[in-house]
């Protein structure tokens, strides 16, 4: 009685990578600028040495310099929240952990703000990725201190640092708006691709192949935390030192994603659980294709966010709830997984 | 003397002196206060109470004497008015006031750079505030207007300022502007220098030359990731109509908006206004536009198409005029091929 | 029996202490745990038992004492290495993620999972004969959560003999289960430990099961060892009292001729 697992999950990513692919292909297509699809791509393909582009310098730039970008950065924005949200509700064994759990968006946020308020906005990357690791380090310094780290800690110790992070934020807005200046921070609190260009392209996709895959691959020791911190040690699991190393994992994989987009909310949290629903809470599993689902997922969700409202924009944080939400219902009312 | 209401019958141009003449005459008779029978031979009647967003003001009471203003607008609607000196405090100004009212602009002691809070607003002892924005008078800013009416505080907003709609003038014109001159003027009992201000500024207007080169222009006032933009029925559409200049984006319905780079780009703008404001200069706007390589190969960039209005300039006052006359010059002396 | 001169692997503790907040819940124990039979940790509510087993089972180390396995130091080799030898059955844990039985029991192959592979058919192999042994094949595809307390803990079970341990150690594993549950585990950890040589040691809050099952019984009293050795030595009715503060009276069973404990009321201390 041996479930064909291997193959399927095999078959399942396969199918995942594909049509991840042909979402890039099509989202780039869609925009308030009327561009056809095959100009889009020979645009592309002369970039890439194939030709030469059929569309004028600045349509061209259009394609380039804007949608392309912008598309691949939601693809490993997405992919990103998506593993690191499953790997903070396995660590902190709480299915609403989301990977902001523990102060990183709120530490984000202030280190963005102070950043856009000073004027010096070019910093901001730099800012937020910075601002999630100290808000990282107050959390694990708070739970951490005079008693074991567990899980039930780190959630206080991180709703503690989170909640103070976002005072600090809103005193920081309350303080020094001036004008409309405010608009562009609550747009960047809200999440945003809207900024996207290759130098976040570069950044994303560095923080996803270069923290996201070795979490994936070590991952699979995070079923060992199904039943407890207990369990896991007489598993032969190092309790203490996978924790700290998955949690500066995902703190590094989220400071990187948050730097380039702002927090992005729902992706992080929801993704992981329709992902379960479908394929099991195998961490082997669950991480390569709730990485792929979430980049699909937010390429759409960002597409709809440029071109729905066209010439408008919406937040795509906004988007990612609307779209998110029922889909997420709808998953959870056909499945008989949860009793 | 100019009715509130929206509709009104623009007197011509030759009559207006003697109008003028005859109500500060009036004026002069009766001591500075209104009276209810009015003195403006124009045909409708006026109502001595308007509705200002909601709250309605009584220009028959007591004139002003000891007023706050917030925001640069409602200051330098007043200092054009001739009442300087009875503005005791501003706050929340959004830039240095024109060369020409810096004097009684450096009177004006300064009680916040940000929204004040109703405490350091009372503490000057104020009859009025008078409110660029509709947001400052709330419980969170200089106070709500009813606790504000309470304490005998008169308020007035700019009406071109109020949010909610029917209150929200549909598209603004000139005419719109001058009618709200005129009307600050009723408020703050100033009608004569109301209407000498309103024709001053009509005349200025007319004298300006639109372009005729069929230009279109973008109105950039800040953002980075989504640019926030002059849209289609607030002031930057006005000047820019009355510049020649065809708004790209005229077709959205709101004051100001948010618009898409791409948007942007598609549209291809010729010519780039570019807001100017302490805590975002026209220079760095620049500077994104230039850095950014998407719009870095638009034509506007390349040859630096741009011209620059400061920030209190570009909302509904009494600036537009002379901001519209000054943009007039930039845009004569760029060059599209 | 497994007669003497077949290898078997034992545990010993000598004078093992392990302190909580600064008290000694396990103070100064020695024990000594032999492959091929069962042993069952006696005691009181608070006596120190599944502090006993933690300890064993390598989780937390002991504040004083030594513990070997195998004549080695058992916190010489590494966390892994132990997993590969002890298995653990704590008392009733949840899982907060959806997973299935098969998916729980799975997770026992972790210590001899390799980093990058997927399950082989060995794993699957050990699996299916775990479940087997436990007796949760039919339940194999359920959620875990949607189990009686007794059916998680057999799956448990399961998944602690997945390891495929030399050591199984049990922390009070009778407590959801009824009456047939009870023997038929009990029966089947003797059974493991008899036919194939695991040191099984199971903490148990019964003593008629310790006296039918186990071959050899360890007594704590507030940490302490009281007494040690065959059950029906051991559990006479004046330690019962001492340790436990209750009058009982040992009797025969009619049939079968070995012992059964009976307990007397409680005096009323207060009318």
């Amino acid at each position: 009685m041996r479930t064909a697992r291997p193959p399927r999950i095999l078959l399942a990513s396969i199918t995942l990578a594909a049509a991840l692919l042909a979402s890039i292909a099509a989202a780039v297509t869609f925009g308030p600028a009327d561009i056809r699809f095959d100009e889009v791509w020979a645009s592309i393909g002369s970039h890439l040495g194939l030709g030469a582009t059929p569309l004028s310098p600045l349509r061209d730039g259009i394609v380039w310099e804007l949608r392309l970008p912008r598309v691949l950065t939601a693809a490993a924005v997405g992919a990103g929240l998506a593993i690191s949200g499953a790997v903070m509700q396995a660590i902190t064994r709480n299915p609403l952990a989301d990977p902001y759990l523990l102060g990183l968006s709120s530490g984000a946020s202030l280190g963005a703000v102070a950043v856009l308020v000073l004027g010096v906005s070019v910093l901001l990357p730099a800012a937020a990725f910075l601002g999630a690791l100290v808000a990282l380090a107050a959390t694990l310094l708070i739970a951490g201190s005079g008693s074991a780290l567990t899980p039930s800690r780190m959630i206080l110790a991180g709703i503690a640092v989170s909640s103070l992070g976002a005072a600090l934020t809103s005193f920081v807005i309350f303080w020094t708006a001036t004008g409309d200046s405010y608009r562009e921070i609550i747009s960047w609190l809200l999440g945003s691709l809207a900024g996207a260009r290759w130098p976040a392209v570069a950044i994303a996709v560095a923080a996803v192949v270069v923290i996201g895959i070795p979490l994936m691959i070590g991952g699979r020791v995070l079923d060992a935390f199904a039943f407890g911190d207990t369990s896991a040690a007489a598993l032969g699991v190092s309790v203490a030192r996978t924790r700290w190393v998955m949690l500066v994992g995902t703190a590094l994989l989220t400071g990187g994603m948050v730097s380039v987009s702002g927090s992005i909310g729902f992706v992080g949290l929801i993704l992981p659980h329709a992902v379960r629903l479908i394929v099991g809470a195998q961490h082997r599993a669950l991480l390569p294709l709730a990485a792929l689902s979430g980049a699909i997922f937010l390429i759409w969700c960002d597409t709809a966010a440029r071109a729905l409202f066209d010439p408008r924009e919406l937040p795509v944080g906004i988007v990612t709830a609307v779209i998110g939400a029922p889909v997420f219902v709808l998953l959870l009312m056909r499945s008989r997984r949860f009793a | 003397m100019m009715n509130a209401a929206r509709t009104r019958i623009p007197l011509p141009r030759r009559i207006r002196p003697l109008t003028a003449l005859a109500a500060a005459g009036l004026l002069a008779l009766t001591g500075c206060s209104t009276t209810s029978t009015g003195a403006e031979n124009s045909a409708a009647p006026v109502d001595a109470v308007i509705d200002n967003c909601g709250t309605e003001v009584d220009t028959e009471a007591a004139a002003p004497e000891r007023i706050v203003t917030i925001k640069s607008t409602s200051t330098e609607l007043l200092i054009a008015l001739g009442l300087a000196d009875r503005v005791i405090g501003s706050a929340f100004q959004d830039g240095p006031v024109p060369e020409e009212w810096a004097t009684a602009a450096a009177d004006i002691p300064v009680i916040s750079d940000f929204a004040p809070s109703q405490e350091a607003v009372l503490e000057l002892e104020p009859d009025f505030v008078f409110a660029g924005w509709e947001s400052m008078l709330t419980a969170e800013a200089a106070g709500d207007r009813d606790s504000l009416a309470g304490l005998g505080i008169g308020t007035y907003v700019a009406p071109s300022a109020c949010k909610e709609a029917g209150y929200q003038p549909g598209k603004l014109t000139f005419d719109e502007v001058f009618a709200q001159i005129a009307e600050a003027g009723r408020v703050f009992h100033a009608q004569k220098a109301a209407a000498d201000l309103v024709a001053e500024q009509r005349s200025a207007l007319e004298a300006i030359e639109s372009d005729d080169r069929g230009l279109s222009a973008l109105w950039y006032s800040s953002g980075t990731d989504t640019p926030y933009v002059g849209a289609g029925i607030g002031a930057p559409q006005m000047m820019m109509e009355h510049l020649g200049l065809t708004n790209v984006a005229a077709d959205v319905d709101d004051t100001w908006s948010p618009l898409g780079w791409e948007a942007i780009i598609d549209a291809d703008p010729d010519v780039i206004v570019l807001v100017d404001a302490s805590w975002n200069t026209a220079a760095s706007k620049i500077e994104l536009l230039e850095s950014n390589p998407a719009t870095a190969a638009l034509g506007a960039v390349q040859s630096a198409r741009y011209l620059v209005v400061p920030f209190a300039a570009g909302e509904a006052g009494v600036r537009n005029v002379s901001a519209t006359a000054d943009l007039a010059q930039q845009l004569a002396a760029v060059d599209v091929e | 029996m497994i007669p003497d001169d077949e290898r078997v692997d034992s545990m010993s503790a000598q004078q093992l202490s392990v302190v909580l907040g600064g008290r000694a819940v396990v103070d100064a124990v020695d024990a000594d745990l032999r492959g091929g039979r069962l042993t069952a940790i006696l005691g009181p509510n608070g006596a120190g038992k599944s502090s006993l087993i933690r300890v064993l089972a390598g989780i937390g180390r002991p504040a004083s004492g030594a513990l070997s396995w195998a004549g080695e130091d058992w916190f010489a080799t590494s966390r892994r290495d132990r997993a590969r030898v002890a298995a653990l059955v704590e008392q009733d844990v949840n899982a907060e993620l959806p997973l299935t039985v098969r998916m729980a029991v799975a997770l026992g192959r972790t210590p001899h999972a390799s980093f990058l592979a997927g399950p082989s058919r060995r794993d699957d192999e050990v699996i299916d004969a775990a479940m087997a042994d436990a007796g949760v094949t039919g339940f194999a595809h359920r959620q875990i959560s949607t189990l009686s307390g007794g059916e998680r803990q057999r799956a448990h079970l399961a998944r602690a003999l997945a390891q495929e341990p030399r050591l199984l150690l049990l922390d009070e594993p009778t407590n959801h289960l009824d009456v047939l549950a009870q023997l038929t585990t009990l029966a089947l950890v003797r059974d493991l430990a008899t036919r194939n040589g695991l040191a099984v040691v199971a903490a148990l809050h019964d003593l008629n099961l310790a006296v039918a099952f186990a071959d050899h019984v360890v007594v704590l009293d507030a940490g302490r060892v009281r007494a040690s050795g065959p059950p029906a030595e051991v559990l006479t009715p004046d330690l019962i009292l001492r340790v436990w503060h209750v009058a009982a009276t040992v009797l025969t069973h009619p049939v079968s001729g070995a012992p059964v404990i009976t307990f007397d009321r409680p005096e009323r201390t207060h009318p």
